[in-house]
């Protein structure tokens, strides 16, 4: 009988541990007033300011129409991993609901992750991973399918015209794993079709001076070269006075036209596009990326169990003919 | 400069190796290149070397002039961004002709690096730390002023900023005649002596009758205008202001100072031919490794092996001199 009844009594510990802790997991109790603290690694592209304008209107919109308030709380680390972990730290003080981070580095950012879990924070990465602790969820670009599309379509279009290209690929920054996957989704392509060569690559370091000298050199390298690959548009102007020094600058339809191939649809890429010096282009979707942000911080917020998703939003395939009736580009919103 | 006068014809080709090295390593380097791709050894790829390596030629001079003092300025990158920051926004927002903003602008790069002078002559507050803490705080106006946004300057400027006279591009002939016209005042007049005694040792420069104070202020001035003056060359080229600019400027600006025999332990060294040939060497690489096609991932080594190479013999010279000088003092 005693051995009965202690078994009960265990039994009856076991379920009255365990049933609230099941219940609050399945629990999403719906908020009346979120707050997102956000924070930036740095401001210095209009990239950035579009991101939080876009995140910022469609979370108004988003909580009008669910009536959910939400606040935002946002600081800018101006470049310094340090910086940024005590701006985080601000936060968590702050008691926000969930945090938004664009990592300034990738590893030094685990830290923050953990100490906002500590807290009970959630904590979503934005635009850049974290290579060292998983965050509760990630949106941002996919960088590799971002090149793969814009690659697909330029061969494509090289083929349509009867080219075999000879390219100069214009890489980023090596040190920016967006750079490299779009560095490797160009090249997966190139093997994969045999549309073009690539005959060169040049780091840029994301420097405006290095898109200019860079082309300028390789288009002296290699006076074959009939395609070029420009990992970012966001410098493009280096890029067209290199070729108008070099006499190669001619839109397309004209003889000599160097055939590009860029990503982004950044303002200069935009307008670059537009007057036909760019044949295709993958966008990176700042109005996108924001939309995936809210829905998944308002989520995370509200306690749903999302099981630490990576939201990775791919672009769309752009061309002079596509772009001037395509949808939120940011490049035409937040032209210079 | 002959460090010891040694007999030994192995510290003689010592002495020669460590006083002409920046001329070995640009000539080697060219040779390398011109061996080794098809296309480096032409008139037409020096002539694009020597424009790309103008705005740099100038910017980089000012950083020059203070590493001859005995100090460092790293905030010429962000002195080129902030003024022409200024420059662009009230050249293409507010409809200032070019030549008032421009004037802004070259006003602007030497009130900045005044201040620099200011905080480290007046209140003794070392030129590292002093310029670390400008160099965020002029990059951080800028961002706050142009919103980090690029702006676009018109075609006719950016022509302007690419515009040859016969097979030489225009910014390369006044980067030339700038750095020509510097070294004659550095070598010719009472400041470059003052600067070069200071870069000596302030205290004996003070005692042999230098104004110190006024040196140190002068030479910040002049390296934030100079700063500001390659800015506006850089901006011409590209062809925009962005948020980029100058960014990183300060470690490339070292590093064409040592390639160019200018002594990090101040007191020596010259802005024709040394900094000039610091300068076209870094450029001969950066050219000579796109024309290589060489992986992306070489670069940084390749430029940080060079430089390491540069300021170790910068090391052994500055070594030599000082043995030389107590062997001197022993005699």
């Amino acid at each position: 009988m005693n051995k009965h009844i202690k078994s009960l009594l265990v039994l009856a510990l076991v379920v009255a541990v365990l049933l609230p802790t099941a219940f609050a997991q399945g629990q999403t109790a719906k908020k009346d007033k979120i707050t997102i603290g956000l924070s930036w690694n740095e401001k210095i592209h209009s990239l950035i300011q579009a991101w939080q304008d876009y995140m910022q209107a469609y979370a108004k919109e988003y909580g009008e129409k669910y009536g959910i308030e939400i606040e935002w709380v946002i600081n800018v680390a101006g470049g310094d991993p340090t910086q940024q972990a005590s701006n985080i730290e601000d936060l968590i003080n702050q008691g926000v609901d969930v945090i938004v981070a664009r990592a300034h580095d990738a590893a030094a950012i685990g830290a923050s992750i953990t100490a906002a879990h500590q807290a009970g924070i959630p904590f979503i990465t934005f635009d850049r991973e974290s290579s060292a602790v998983k965050p509760d969820a990630h949106v941002g670009a996919d960088s590799y399918t971002q090149a793969v599309t814009t690659a697909e379509a330029f061969a494509e279009l090289l083929k349509e015209n009867g080219v075999q290209g000879k390219c100069i690929e214009l890489q980023g920054d090596l040190r920016d794993m967006n750079a490299v996957n779009r560095s490797k989704g160009w090249h997966d392509v190139e093997e994969a079709l045999g549309a073009w060569e690539t005959v060169v690559q040049i780091p840029t370091e994301w420097d405006p001076g290095k898109f200019l000298s860079g082309t300028a050199n390789a288009l002296e390298a290699h006076p074959d070269a009939n395609c070029m690959f420009v990992a970012s548009d966001f410098a493009f102007e280096g890029v067209l006075t290199a070729l108008e020094n070099a006499g190669k600058l001619h839109p397309a339809g004209e003889e000599g036209h160097i055939w590009i191939a860029a990503q982004d649809v950044n303002p200069q890429g935009y307008e670059a596009m537009l007057n036909g010096y760019i044949d295709v282009a993958t966008t990176y979707d700042a109005y996108f990326h924001a939309v995936e942000l809210v829905h998944m911080a308002v989520r995370l917020a509200e306690g749903d169990p999302v099981g630490a998703p990576k939201i990775l939003v791919p672009g769309r395939v752009a061309t002079p003919a596509t772009l001037p009736d395509m949808e939120f580009i940011w490049a035409r919103d937040y032209k210079d | 400069m002959h460090i010891v006068r040694a007999k030994n014809p192995v510290a003689q080709l010592s002495n020669i190796l460590l006083s002409h090295g920046f001329y070995i390593v640009m000539v080697f380097v060219l040779i390398f290149f011109s061996i080794s791709t098809p296309h480096f050894f032409s008139a037409s790829n020096f002539s694009n070397l020597l424009h790309h390596s103008a705005p740099m030629m100038i910017l980089a001079a000012g950083f020059a002039m203070v590493v001859m003092s005995g100090k460092l300025d790293i905030s010429i990158g962000s002195i080129a961004y902030l003024s022409t920051g200024v420059g662009i926004t009230l050249l293409m927002k507010h409809d200032y002709p070019p030549a008032v903003s421009l004037a802004v602008v070259l006003l602007l790069g030497a009130l900045f690096g005044l201040i620099n002078g200011v905080i480290i002559v007046y209140f003794k507050v070392n030129p590292l730390i002093t310029t670390m803490g400008t160099m965020f705080i002029y990059r951080g106006l800028g961002l706050l002023l142009t919103q980090s946004l690029t702006t676009s300057i018109a075609g006719n400027l950016r022509r302007l900023g690419n515009s040859s006279i016969g097979p030489l591009y225009a910014d390369f002939i006044l980067a030339l005649v700038f750095l020509v016209l510097m070294q004659v005042v550095l070598r010719y007049t009472s400041y470059g002596r003052d600067l070069v005694a200071v870069g000596n040792g302030e205290e004996v420069a003070k005692r042999l009758g230098v104004n110190v104070k006024r040196v140190n202020l002068t030479t910040f001035a002049l390296s934030g205008l100079f700063a500001s003056m390659g800015g506006v060359l850089i901006v011409l080229q590209v062809g925009s202001h962005n948020s980029h600019i100058g960014l990183g400027l300060e470690f490339t600006g070292m590093a064409m100072t040592i390639l160019g025999g200018v002594s990090l332990f101040g007191g020596e060294g010259s802005l024709v031919p040394g900094f000039m040939i610091g300068a076209w060497t870094l450029n001969i690489i950066e050219n000579g490794l796109n024309h290589m096609g060489a992986s992306p991932y070489a670069y940084p080594f390749v430029r940080g092996g060079i430089i390491f190479v540069a300021m170790f013999a910068d090391s052994m010279k500055h070594k030599a001199s000082l043995i030389s000088k107590i062997i001197v003092k022993d005699a």
